[in-house]
């Protein structure tokens, strides 16, 4: 096979000289379009995606001396012996990784619930699609100050409502254990309507033979949905899924700006910016990223190896 | 064929369909209408409150209607600033997004050259890479260039957007070979394609793809918290997070200040949101 591509190769060569191919290929116009379209582009990447991630490698296993940079010490992997035995590197893992399961349980069975109702009402579906995607459109930072007033355990208007059904009122982003499950929550809420809307998606894609088909075969409502909608939405719920955890494993605005109660709510993201721009370590910040990285990657492999079908339509 | 199965409105409903089924699934949205708008009313009336009124909590519309919260905000916590940088980053930003995706979207797609498809894939693997570990290489190389606290070092780093390649690229593919090789063999040089007959068939995710660019630039706070540090030069989410260490508790500032950012934002939403639904539905079905 490589020595048939070798030989016709050279004998193409043979044929025609490399110079000629070259200057046939200099007088291409797409050749000069297609130059001066990457050669920027491709710049760019190198010097604010590729360049940051090689540094990235580096710092990692250098003591960062901020003074000079260049003469940093090289520690191998100290930076990272550093983070594992670090405790708020545990506390943080672990906040971070049950705001991602509390979030992904909220948010995935609701909006997979709300798009099929979405999917099954005629009247007022835009209305509908609108408004639930609404807070998803507007500025964490608004949404944190707006659910700091509303989450007062004082004098907001959550704690005014349970109150007044009889019920019992919470300390929300104030209490210790109440914090994270609030900012969760508040998560859901803005996240909703983005993953109903490509649920939705998902859902208007099922070819409509599949359901004639099922209803000739005399499947119940619920026969349909097991046997018919989740499998051929499979594709979308592991995107969805995969979205998912990237997003929460990497939270940081909501916390930030709301502020919870003691370390309750204290993500790898921002133990990562704290130990880089409050303590100046740079080095171990970014092995701290790395270890979030291996994480999430690991995590999306492991979800597209179970979810993914392996068949198609 | 599944965006124009949105477009069409189609209804999937269950086999037994009774009047209960019917109604069911519109109860269910009318909740969650409720619960997606009213912290949005509480916003918008709590911004015209005084702080008393707000925190008795005694009637949802004011008593006493009161513009002092903006008045205050707008003089004392430098918004029309903020504003003014967030527009200025969010408009160069979104533009210049839009003509690297649309320009290597189509490299991508209709080109051939020698390792295009491993160069593709090396750019995608960029998705991939959690923000906190370029955090402190991308601030050190900012700061090399000494551009921190401007501007311009966060529009540097928002210049091409990878997502926006991916998904340029994803749609130029069905964009027919011959409408292009017809124009070449007219004579047209290839900027000419690219403007006339590619980007007037590209209007729809183009136009998506700009409303998620401005919206994720508007809505920026981890970056712009560390490259921007002197008042002047922050932009809007940093000034309105501020609020809280300026307004302590003070619910009425932190609603009026919500109000001045959500506000541009909404209107948008109204005007464009066919775009809105139809990126983000784009992302899935592409994916």
């Amino acid at each position: 096979m490589t020595t048939q591509i070798a030989s016709s190769g050279a004998m193409a060569a043979s044929r025609r000289p490399l110079g000629a191919a070259v200057a046939k290929m200099l007088r291409r116009p797409q050749f000069w379009f297609g130059l001066l379209v990457l050669l920027p582009v491709l710049a760019w990447y190198a010097w604010f995606a590729f360049g940051p991630l090689l540094r990235a490698f580096w710092m990692a296993t250098i003591r960062y001396d901020l003074m000079d940079p260049a003469a940093s010490p090289f520690v191998g992997l100290k930076n990272f012996e550093q983070v594992f035995s670090y405790p708020l590197f545990w506390t943080a893992v672990l906040r971070t990784v049950t705001f991602s399961v509390t979030v992904y349980l909220g948010t995935l069975p609701l909006a997979l619930f709300v798009s099929l109702c979405l999917v099954s009402v005629v009247r007022g579906r835009g209305f509908y699609q609108f408004v639930i995607y609404l807070p998803v459109v507007v500025s964490y930072v608004a949404i944190a100050l707006l659910f700091r007033m509303l989450m007062d355990p004082q004098t907001g208007q959550f704690n005014q409502i349970l109150s007044a059904l009889g019920l019992p009122t919470s300390k929300w982003i104030t209490g210790p254990n109440s914090a994270l499950p609030s900012i969760a929550m508040i998560d859901v809420w803005k996240g909703l309507g983005f993953h109903v809307v490509i649920i939705t998606a998902g859902l208007l894609g099922i070819p409509e033979e599949m359901y004639d088909a099922s209803k000739v075969d005399g499947a119940h409502a619920w026969h349909r949905f097991r046997y018919v909608t989740i499998p051929l939405l499979a594709n979308t719920l592991l995107l969805e899924s995969v979205i998912m955890v990237m997003g929460t494993l990497q939270a940081f605005t909501n916390a930030e700006v709301i502020g919870c109660a003691g370390d309750s709510c204290f993500w790898i993201s921002r133990l990562v910016y704290s130990e880089a721009f409050n303590n100046m370590r740079f080095g171990f910040a970014t092995a701290s990223a790395f270890v979030l990285f291996i994480f999430i990657l690991a995590l999306t492999v492991i979800q597209i190896r179970v979810l993914k079908p392996q068949w198609q339509y | 064929m599944q965006e124009a199965a949105i477009e069409r409105g189609r209804v999937i409903r269950p086999p037994s369909y009774g009047r209960i089924a019917r109604i069911f699934p519109h109860i269910v949205l009318i909740t969650l209408t409720f619960t997606s708008v009213m912290p949005f009313v509480w916003m918008f009336f709590g911004s015209f409150k005084n702080y008393v009124e707000l925190t008795s909590g005694k009637t949802l519309w004011p008593v006493n209607w009161t513009f002092e919260n903006y008045v205050a905000i707008w003089q004392r916590a430098s918004f029309p600033r903020g504003l003014l940088n967030t527009a200025a980053v969010t408009i160069v930003v979104t533009s210049a997004v839009m003509i690297t995706s649309a320009l290597a979207g189509f490299v991508f797609a209709k080109y051939r050259f020698w390792g295009k498809e491993q160069l593709f894939t090396l750019l995608l693997c960029t998705m991939m890479v959690p923000f906190a570990v370029v955090l402190v290489p991308l601030y050190v190389t900012v700061a090399g260039m000494a551009l921190t606290d401007k501007l311009a070092g966060i529009i540097v780093t928002g210049l091409c957007s990878t997502f926006g390649i991916f998904m340029m690229r994803q749609f130029m593919e069905s964009i027919p070979n011959d409408l292009i090789d017809a124009g070449r063999i007219d004579g047209a040089g290839e900027l000419w394609i690219f403007t006339r007959v590619i980007l007037p068939l590209a209007t729809a995710p183009l136009s998506a793809l700009a409303v998620f660019t401005f919206l994720g630039n508007w809505d920026s706070f981890m970056w712009p918290m560390v490259v921007l540090t002197s008042p002047d030069n922050k932009t809007l989410p940093l000034v309105l997070a501020g609020l809280r260490s300026l307004y302590w508790s003070r619910y009425e500032m932190y609603a009026a200040g919500s109000m001045l950012t959500v506000v541009p934002v909404m209107i948008l939403y109204a005007v464009a949101s066919k775009q809105f639904v139809r990126g983000i539905a784009m992302t899935g079905l592409k994916a």
